[in-house]
């Protein structure tokens, strides 16, 4: 794995942790404990997710720093580094 | 309305191309139990939906089922990315490649392509929960079988991720499915249409 492919995996983890509690949440909306679980996981991916933004271009479609138009630069999901 | 992340819910990365086992794997993709009519299934029955947690459900789990789809396109890819003529002729991939090349199309495992005619939306709560647990059921045993043909590991790992949403889709439905008839007078849930007949719950009988 690149080191691209690392922090993404990273921000993955955080991320899925966050979403799976908040499916959770759904059917049970009350669970103090699970909200401040899933708050934590979210927490957690933030500062990756900065990061890898600066390193690699956005996640969601908007500008970084950059003064390009950097949404459009490979790999996409689908690919690695050697496809583009 | 949606919005994009440029990412897997959970990597995928294949290193060895297998044109078999994409024409079997591509049944997740446009078959009778894949992703592309999960999320259709999902995100179609949520409107008619009578609780909040029924909506906030399929509104999710049809959404993740959309990521779920993009991995299943990305396995796909993968193992047929940089074919030869010669390794698709000798890995009876010619049958595909003659309508599609290596284009990803949502199709079954024996071609048929993508239909709504496997999937329903019943306009019924109860119903279309019944019909949400036997789809996540009839996709995990769908991930099951194909995991008797996988021996790379990077395929195997992203599939059996798959599978365990299947699983954990299925709890999910079945505590809605709990929470719907807790609210249903329980000397017969089945008297009404908890979607139509909008004066069937508890709620509504306790003011009469």
């Amino acid at each position: 794995m690149t080191e691209r492919e690392i922090l993404l995996k990273k921000i993955s983890t955080y991320q899925f942790a966050a979403f799976d509690l908040q499916l959770f949440l759904d059917t049970h909306p009350h669970d103090q404990k699970t909200v401040a679980k899933m708050k934590e996981y979210r927490n957690m991916a933030q500062p990756l997710i900065a990061e890898y933004e600066e390193k690699y271009g956005p996640l969601t479609k908007r500008m970084t720093s950059s003064n390009h138009w950097n949404w459009i630069k490979g790999p996409w999901p689908w690919e690695n580094e050697e496809d583009c | 309305m949606f919005v994009y992340e440029k990412k897997l819910q959970y990597p995928v990365n294949i290193k060895q191309t297998n044109p078999k086992l994409a024409k079997i794997i591509i049944t997740q993709y446009g078959g009778p139990d894949g992703e592309l009519g999960a999320s259709l299934r999902y995100l179609s029955q949520r409107f008619t939906m009578p609780l909040p947690e029924l909506k906030g459900t399929l509104t999710d789990i049809g959404t993740e089922e959309l990521g779920h789809l993009e991995m299943i396109g990305a396995i796909v890819y993968q193992l047929t990315r940089g074919l030869t003529e010669e390794e698709i002729k000798k890995a009876g991939f010619d049958d595909y490649f003659v309508d599609h090349t290596t284009g990803i199309y949502p199709q079954s495992a024996a071609g048929v392509p993508f239909t709504a005619a496997s999937m329903q939306v019943k306009g019924d709560a109860i119903t279309d929960l019944h019909e949400d647990m036997a789809a996540e059921q009839k996709a995990r045993t769908t991930y099951d079988n194909i995991l008797r043909f996988c021996d790379d590991y990077d395929v195997k790992d992203a599939i059996r991720f798959l599978r365990e949403r299947e699983v954990v889709h299925y709890q999910r439905f079945g505590e809605n499915l709990r929470l719907l008839t807790d609210k249903l007078d329980e000397k017969n849930f089945y008297a009404f249409n908890p979607e139509f007949d909008k004066n069937c719950f508890k709620s509504c009988m306790k003011k009469k």
